[in-house]
């Protein structure tokens, strides 16, 4: 496929296996795609890691970034939940089976999980930001991950039930006895078994323990505003906890310039950084 | 290697080398410079200007490229990069000094831009030294200067009726085989010049201290005053020799995806698909621009991320002067946090 010097511009040919609706408003939804070629699939999956993304191409249309929504154990596709917004995410939307699609990745650093591991997570999640940390979380539950890691808990929050993601296998992660799960919505509804309010409060309730653990925030911004210092105020130190960054971009390899926020680049040296790492770094989000 | 150039000789040495490379060289077109691959009784235009209006990191990053072309039924495949062999004559070391830094944004290792590697392989530098200051540059400020050697592979040095050549790589020594060695009188007036030049260029603005100047006053309320006259044009980044921003956008009627020159300066730069915006107005936009020259470039590559130039000061339509606002920018306080 790729004769002459590689271009990191250049898509990775893929077509679409699934795609499905994610929310009952129809503002998500979510494409599994795979690869043409088997060797580009062998290439990905020898260097992906949970909390990096790819820009999906629409022939036609552009490029959006998006992150991976699955881990790799689950198979040798892709899987990604896009929010109808732009030219691209609606042209997304589009998508059926079997269409043509190009995707470049996996780009960015991913969540640091080396040196996570012998520690208790806390995943704090909210609307659509969280399908990188369904990503992780599934990444967790494969029974060769699982042990690296202590104890396991999940936070997610969205504005209506039905904008919940991967609601099967949410439901599901409530049986498991490896984990614990906290769902919540912002605003009471009827035959809602969970918490009703904002995800700082409700981590505020659920006040995981700072001993040995890390947290994982991925959210709108407004969110993660707030459940930072929450997370402060439990006890976790800058370095313990870490979150995913979000900027326009174009190129996804540090070279068009638009996403960075002082002199890091969020595609490049991003998109996970832990706090520590973004209070020396300039307010520009 | 120092070589002598007598300058009655110039024309037949660009002339033979045009059997071999495309010979890019500053020529007059429509009342400014601009670097133009020569033709047959080509004029050039070496007293016209110090420097040509738009920087020859064009001939290395188009300022509209096609990165790939789209085929039937979805597909799609890569456009060869160019890989025709030239020279570039006649550069001055403040672009091409910018250069060696755009290599490090567009040859890391983790991820090459096919397209400028082929086309920096495939080009041979001569720059020409300016023995004569130009009105707005401040090339010494900023650690570059009107002889620097950096993205050279050869230099000229004004001896009057001759022109004293240094080569500093093969590619250099190739180009200049035929011409006899200088004698050490020359070369010690070469220096001579040089020396001079140097001498000449005023200190703009004090860089002790800047960057961290810039790093403190983030908040600062002096962003909003710097930017105030600002009309956001954009052509003090489309202009500067560093400055490197692009898009891609697919051109769908053609039937490519392209890269276009892009800027910092514009709204839609940075605006996302939410309606989000982390610069929405020129005050973040002129902050980014100056920020990213004199503090982020120093935390990436140990060097400003400016050349002094000066068309920034010359060709901005309200008169900005980066020169000024950068004197300014070093007398704020030092203690004012983060917001």
């Amino acid at each position: 496929m790729h004769n002459e010097a590689h271009s990191p511009y250049l898509p990775i040919p893929m077509h679409v296996l699934h795609a499905y609706y994610e929310s009952t408003d129809r503002s998500l939804k979510t494409l599994e795609l795979s690869f043409d070629d088997p060797q580009d699939a062998r290439e990905f999956f020898a260097v992906f890691n949970p909390g990096q993304f790819c820009l999906l191409s629409v022939i036609g249309k552009g490029e959006s970034a998006l992150g991976v929504a699955s881990a790799a154990w689950e198979g040798d596709f892709v899987r990604f939940t896009a929010q109808k917004l732009g030219s691209v995410t609606n042209a997304l939307h589009e998508l059926k089976p079997g269409d043509p699609i190009g995707m470049r990745g996996p780009l960015g650093n991913g969540f640091p999980l080396e040196a996570w591991k012998g520690k208790d997570l806390v995943i704090i999640g909210g609307g659509c930001a969280f399908s990188t940390l369904y990503a992780l979380t599934k990444h967790l539950h494969h029974p060769s991950n699982r042990g690296d890691y202590g104890k396991l808990t999940v936070i997610y929050g969205t504005r209506t039930s039905g904008l919940c993601m991967y609601k099967q296998d949410i439901a599901a992660w409530h049986q498991r006895d490896d984990m614990e799960v906290h769902q919540a919505i912002d605003v009471p509804e009827q035959d809602w078994l969970h918490h009703v309010g904002y995800v700082p409060d409700v981590v505020k309730e659920v006040s995981p323990s700072p001993v040995n653990s890390v947290a994982v925030v991925c959210g709108p911004p407004i969110m993660t505003k707030y459940t930072l210092p929450a997370l402060v105020e439990l006890g976790f130190t800058p370095e313990t906890i870490f979150t995913s960054l979000e900027k326009r971009m174009k190129c996804g390899v540090g070279k068009c310039g638009r996403c960075n926020l002082g002199p890091k680049y969020i595609c490049k040296d991003g998109p996970v950084f832990s706090l520590a790492e973004l209070n020396a770094l300039p307010a520009d989000l | 290697m120092n070589l002598i150039l007598k300058k009655d000789q110039l024309n037949h040495l660009l002339n033979a080398w045009r059997q071999d490379y495309e010979v890019y060289a500053p020529q007059s077109l429509q009342n400014f410079t601009h670097f133009l691959p020569l033709q047959d009784g080509f004029e050039l235009a070496f007293d016209k200007a110090h420097n040509t209006r738009i920087p020859p990191k064009a001939l290395f990053l188009p300022t509209s490229e096609a990165l790939m072309k789209f085929t039937r039924f979805g597909g799609y495949e890569q456009i060869p990069s160019e890989t025709t062999p030239r020279v570039i004559f006649g550069i001055r070391p403040c672009d091409a000094h910018a250069m060696t830094m755009l290599d490090t944004v567009f040859e890391q290792e983790r991820y090459t831009d096919p397209h400028w590697q082929a086309r920096r392989e495939a080009t041979v530098v001569v720059g020409l030294g300016c023995h004569e200051p130009c009105q707005t540059g401040f090339c010494t400020t900023v650690g570059s200067g009107p002889f620097n050697h950096a993205g050279l592979d050869a230099i000229l040095t004004d001896l009057g009726e001759t022109l004293l050549v240094e080569t500093f790589s093969d590619k250099g020594d190739r180009l200049f085989a035929q011409l006899e060695m200088a004698s050490v009188d020359q070369s010690v007036r070469a220096i001579e010049v040089q020396q001079a030049a140097k001498e000449k260029m005023p200190i703009a603005f004090e860089t002790e201290g800047l960057k961290e100047k810039l790093d403190q006053n983030f908040a600062s309320p002096y962003w909003e005053e710097a930017s105030r006259s600002c009309l956001g044009c954009g052509v003090c980044t489309f202009l500067c020799p560093t400055c490197f921003c692009f898009d891609i956008v697919d051109e769908a009627q053609r039937g490519e995806r392209v890269r276009n020159w892009d800027t910092c300066m514009f709204r839609t730069y940075s605006l996302e698909a939410s309606g989000h915006n982390p610069r929405p107005s020129r005050v973040e936009r002129t902050r980014q621009r100056l920020s990213h020259k004199y503090t982020y470039w120093v935390d990436q590559i140990n060097q400003i991320g400016c050349t002094g130039c000066g068309r920034c000061v010359r060709y901005c339509p309200v008169g900005l002067d980066i020169r000024a606002m950068l004197r300014k920018a070093h007398q704020l306080p030092s203690e004012v946090a983060h917001a």
